[in-house]
């Protein structure tokens, strides 16, 4: 899930590097192509001035040059233009300059030069762009203020830097607002999923109406969660139906037989017989009721009668009641439950849980063997295992050992029906735990069946 | 006393009450659960035995209707289908006690018996309990016969004191897995039996008189002996 947040989050800073950079290269040039453009607007104006003034020169001489300036010093400060006319020994003939500006270097056509003026009382710099001609030794400069310009060009940068800058911001909330979203509908599914995983078979996926991607998969996902309810629901009423059909003609024969047993004299040799039929039928009843169960644990419906359970105190009992009989055997069985560890859960189904690890163990482990019962709070989970030194279980049979009916080569002779690990599996997944198998001793002798659960209670 | 039994499976039911007239009760049948609740509010027996999956009206219901009347009948539900879910829905909805289908009628009698003699009050309550020289002091947790300790471990006491409290009365091995070791499946071993011989070798050995009795084909009794 971070995985998937930090990918969509990616998504839009490449989208927004991609938008910044885009922007700005536009708006950049539009701003550097204005500059020229005005530059060579202000040099337009100058050569036109130049050109004039030269014909000026060409038709009356420099008295008519002179007395065309002088007409014009009026019109000059207001447009901005500057001008000075020096004879070839370099005094100021007409313009409005008092002198020859210092900083101008004397070669060039083309000058660049500040003015300094006082305007209300103050110094101010006039940046000037002004283009030098020669007229028979006569140094004419013609000139235009670029403050006006200049001011122009910084307020167009300074609104080209604010709009790439603005619309990054803009792209950035957008992205994160998209990704924010997308991170949190990403986060709903998988919250839903996670909660039908851990048995809430009647949850869906959030589907907000809007239409787009992510519903048209959350619904598609939920129809395919109904039929599979569908499915859990029929295989459970066909599991119930055959359980109750079964149990009928069960119920029956095991009446008649008692009835039967009721009437027979006590030497009977009749009596065996049906005293046998009466234990298979036992038997075939408790295959048929740990079937049951572990179809109702599987369809996760039977979460609802939790309550507080001692794990600990539980497995000490069971192990005391157990213990008698590991005796018989030549068992030595140990339990080390010392802390109170608390899960909430279905006592009765915990309870088999441990039973059936118990009687696995004792009933595979060969006399002189030990059986050790080990329940303890470890890593903030509730840890149950049951180790032993027996015959253990190959690596490779381990997750089908499992699976309903399935039992091992070498154990088929012995009585058992294959569901006691079954339902182990069956109630460690009702309860949200983990189920593990594994060597007891290091050099992959023995069989260590660890049960790990959420605590709670 | 007076049973009314409400079962549809007829011949199931036959057998179970020629079983139960035969224990001397007397025993009403009826194979449908509205049938059954007119005939639990008229004829006001001692004890309902209900299966829970009936026509008409389920088990359930019709103990939740008989307890919405008030009625304090003791009530023996009979299921087919065992789970701990079921149970747990049967003892909720107002059954006092639950037995899985099929199930042996000397089970089904012993559950009977307890069921009556716990509603009648005969239960002992008692914190010092007797049977013939053998007695219980339940606050000090000290059990004696004739006048000598008996050293038992908390769940032989335990098991004790329930056979002690139903002293006369025939206890299954189920009724002991259930009420002594809070277990309400049925484990694959007859690890009852190993626990009560233990239990029979510190009170009865050395004593002329046995007081622990095991019942072929039901349970247990720990009983006085006859008066000769």
């Amino acid at each position: 899930m971070t995985r998937l947040r930090s990918s969509t989050a990616r998504l839009a800073l490449l989208y927004l590097a991609g938008g910044v950079i885009g922007v700005g290269a536009l708006l950049w040039t539009v701003f550097l192509l204005t500059e020229r453009a005005m530059d060579r607007q202000a040099d337009l104006v100058i050569e036109t001035e130049v050109e004039s003034l030269r014909e000026d020169y060409r038709g009356g001489g420099l008295q008519r040059l002179v007395d065309v300036l002088d007409q014009r010093v009026d019109d000059w400060g207001r447009l901005g233009a500057v001008y000075i006319l020096l004879d070839p020994q370099g005094a100021p003939l007409a313009g409005n300059l008092s002198s020859w500006p210092r900083q101008l270097v004397p070669q060039g056509a083309w000058q660049a030069f500040q003015l300094t003026a006082v305007e209300r009382g103050r110094e101010v710099m006039h940046p000037v762009r002004a283009a030098v001609v020669e007229l028979d030794g006569n140094r004419l400069l013609v000139g235009t203020d670029l403050s006006d310009r200049r001011r122009f060009m910084a307020r167009l940068r300074t609104t080209t830097l604010w709009g790439i800058f603005s619309t990054g911001a803009l792209m950035a909330l957008i992205g994160w607002w998209f990704s924010w979203r997308i991170a949190g509908r990403v986060r709903g599914v998988a919250q839903a999923c996670a909660s039908i995983i851990s048995g809430d078979l009647a949850r869906r996926l959030p589907v907000d109406g809007g239409h787009d991607e992510f519903d048209q998969l959350a619904v598609a996902v939920n129809h395919m969660l109904d039929r599979i309810e569908q499915q859990t629901q029929s295989v459970r009423i066909t599991f119930d139906s055959a359980a109750h059909d079964l149990r009928a003609p069960m119920y029956r024969i095991r009446s008649r037989l008692e009835a039967a047993l009721l009437a027979l004299p006590a030497d009977d040799p009749a009596l065996a017989t049906m005293q046998a039929t009466i234990i298979d039928l036992e038997r075939v009843q408790r295959t048929l009721a740990m079937l049951l169960q572990i179809a109702q644990a599987e369809s996760g419906s039977g979460g609802a009668h939790s309550e507080p359970v001692d794990l600990a105190q539980m497995a000490r009992e069971l192990a005391e009641l157990y213990a008698p009989e590991a005796r018989q055997r030549g068992l030595l069985m140990q339990v080390n439950a010392q802390q109170a560890t608390m899960v909430s859960g279905q006592q009765q189904l915990l309870a088999q849980l441990c039973t059936n690890l118990l009687e696995n163990a004792i009933k595979y482990v060969p006399p002189g063997g030990h059986v050790e019962l080990h329940v303890r709070n470890e890593g903030g989970r509730v840890v149950l295992s049951v180790s032993d030194d027996g015959p253990g279980i190959p690596a490779a049979q381990r997750q089908e050992i499992l699976l309903p009916f399935r039992r091992l080569e070498r154990d088929s002779a012995s009585p058992g029906s294959g569901l006691g690990l079954s339902l182990v599996a069956a109630v460690v997944r009702l309860h949200h735990g983990t189920l593990s198998l594994e060597d007891a001793a290091d050099d992959g002798s023995g069989l260590r069946v660890t049960c790990s659960f959420p605590p709670g209670g | 006393m007076q049973i009314l039994l409400v079962e549809d499976d007829v011949e199931a039911a036959g057998h179970v009450v020629a079983g139960l007239r035969e224990a001397g009760y007397s025993v009403q049948h009826c194979a449908d659960g509205r049938e059954g609740l007119a005939a639990a509010r008229e004829a006001r027996p001692d004890l309902l035995i209900v299966d829970r999956m009936l026509p008409h009206l389920d088990g359930l219901a019709m103990v939740q209707a008989l307890r919405e009347d008030g009625l304090a009948t003791p009530v023996l539900v009979l299921s087919a289908l065992g789970t701990v879910d079921d149970r747990v829905e049967g003892l909720r909805a107002g059954g006092d006690d639950y037995l899985v289908k099929p199930f042996a009628l000397a089970e089904l009698l012993a559950r009977v018996e307890a069921l009556l003699r716990r509603a009648s009050g005969d239960v002992r309550h008692v914190g010092l309990l007797r049977v013939a020289d053998l007695e219980m002091n339940v606050l000090a947790r000290r059990v004696t016969r004739a006048g000598r300790d008996i050293p038992l471990t908390a769940k032989e006491f335990q098991l004790l004191e329930f056979l002690m409290r139903r002293a006369g009365q025939v206890v299954t091995r189920t009724m002991l897995l259930e009420s002594v070791w809070n277990l309400h499946f049925d484990p694959q071993t007859n690890l009852i039996d190993v626990h009560i011989s233990r239990l029979r070798q510190a009170l009865d050995k050395g004593y002329d008189v046995q007081l622990l009795h095991t019942i072929r084909g039901s349970g247990y009794v720990l009983r006085e002996p006859p008066a000769a």
